[in-house]
């Protein structure tokens, strides 16, 4: 069986849309631009329009949000509490700070030296949020960036609302590399190239793994990388220190039951460093980690890669 | 009518001390009554508004409580991933 595939770019990513069923290719792909257009105006940080954006812009004040961005609020709580803080919201501040204040797209990729100070980022603790009456408060200082849970859970969203809109068979998102699935999948399953950067063509060298549900998620350092001075700084932030982190695995790939789970579990594997393999084993998540030197480790049910060749 | 004597007013205001303390006893018991059924009926009742706002670690609990699906663990995969081939309808996941 072949899958119709669309690509297009939003969200300053690439975007792929793949379905089972040809003909229902444009509904999906209709539903999936609806979904990335709403969770734009509702947490884009590059967007002075965003409610995300009036929300950072009014600490101290009690704002109630819509729907969309109080469940994006809600899943990013739920990735620090699930890792013990080592994916914060909280880290809006530390991250523009470092350089990375624009769409990457307009990110300089050189710039003079910044000053930057190890401090530990206010903490998701710090939000007052009632999910119920969505009402949130954010003291002074505190600022959210919901770009690591936020893009993982717009492709659960949207792999979900494209799948209505097909009526049957399967579907898949890809936001960035964020890949969610749902429905049945093709015979054998969706097919996923396993690459440090999304950007790689699906065909070039590597790994292939098939999943029949669910989501992957890969986290790089190697991505989104900009120079200040001497530094070479990049985009995943240590809650603990407010610096771009600095551990043994500059890649981690994870899958889980959603894309937001698995985003939340490679995110977390790159903060922790050291314990993270550790910390995957024991929540069962099959993971592929890549250390600084090439090192690959392969953890739980992620499948042998000798077997390709097998 | 007549006057009483010095005894009968004595047992009188006696009485009188007695009725006063039952009665003073009877309604700070039926006040603490009252009180703990009304809190126990309406627990949590007059917190809601004031911990939607609180920045302390009270919030966490209502934003638990409150939204129960999410509380849930990390999951995996109903069925893991298997090892496969590039071929069309392949798409690459990794650093974005």
């Amino acid at each position: 069986m072949t899958v119709a595939l669309k690509s297009w770019k939003a969200l300053g990513t690439s975007v792929h849309v793949l379905a089972t069923d040809a003909g229902a290719l444009g509904r999906a792909t209709t539903a999936v631009s609806e979904v990335l257009e709403d969770v734009d105006t509702a947490y884009s940080r590059f967007r002075q329009d965003s409610e995300l954006s009036r929300l950072n812009a009014n600490p101290g004040r009690v704002v109630r949000v819509s729907p969309l961005l109080a469940t994006a609020i809600d899943a990013a709580q739920r990735a620090a509490r699930l890792t013990d803080g080592a994916v914060d919201p909280t880290i809006g501040q530390a991250i523009r700070v470092a350089g990375y204040d624009d769409d990457f797209s307009r990110v300089a990729a050189q710039g003079g030296p910044v000053t930057l100070r190890t401090w530990r980022v206010p903490g998701w603790k710090a939000i007052g949020f009632d999910r119920r009456s969505r009402v949130v408060f954010l003291p002074d200082g505190v600022e959210l960036d919901l770009g690591s849970t936020g893009k993982a859970l717009a492709a659960d969203l949207a792999a979900r609302a494209a799948l209505n809109a097909a009526g049957a068979g399967g579907v898949l998102v890809s936001l960035g590399g964020d890949i969610a699935t749902a429905g049945t999948p093709p015979p054998g399953g969706w097919r996923i190239h396993v690459a440090e950067d999304s950007r790689a063509r699906p065909d070039a060298e590597g790994e292939v793994i098939c999943l029949t549900s669910g989501g992957v998620a890969t986290s790089s350092t190697t991505v989104r990388r900009w120079t200040r001075g001497t530094a070479v700084l990049h985009h995943i932030i240590d809650p603990e220190t407010g610096l771009p982190t600095t551990g043994p695995f500059r890649t981690v790939t994870v899958a889980a039951a959603t894309c937001l789970d698995a985003n939340i579990a490679s995110t977390a594997a790159i903060v922790r460093g050291e314990t993270a393999i550790d910390w995957l084993m024991r929540r069962n998540l099959p993971a592929r980690l890549v250390e600084n030197d090439g090192t690959i480790h392969y953890i739980g049910r992620w499948p042998d890669p000798s077997g390709v060749a097998a | 009518m007549n006057a009483l004597t010095p005894i009968q007013r004595d047992r009188g205001l006696q009485r009188l001390r007695r009725l006063t303390f039952g009665a003073t006893a009877g309604a700070l018991v039926a006040v603490v009554g009252v009180g703990y059924v009304a809190a126990a009926s309406y627990a949590g009742k007059t917190s809601s508004s004031s911990t939607a706002l609180s920045t302390t670690p009270s919030t966490t609990t209502t934003t638990n409580s409150s939204s129960t699906s999410s509380s849930n663990g990390l999951q995996a995969p109903t069925q893991a991933p298997t090892t496969g081939s590039s071929g069309s309808g392949t798409v690459t996941s990794g650093g974005s």
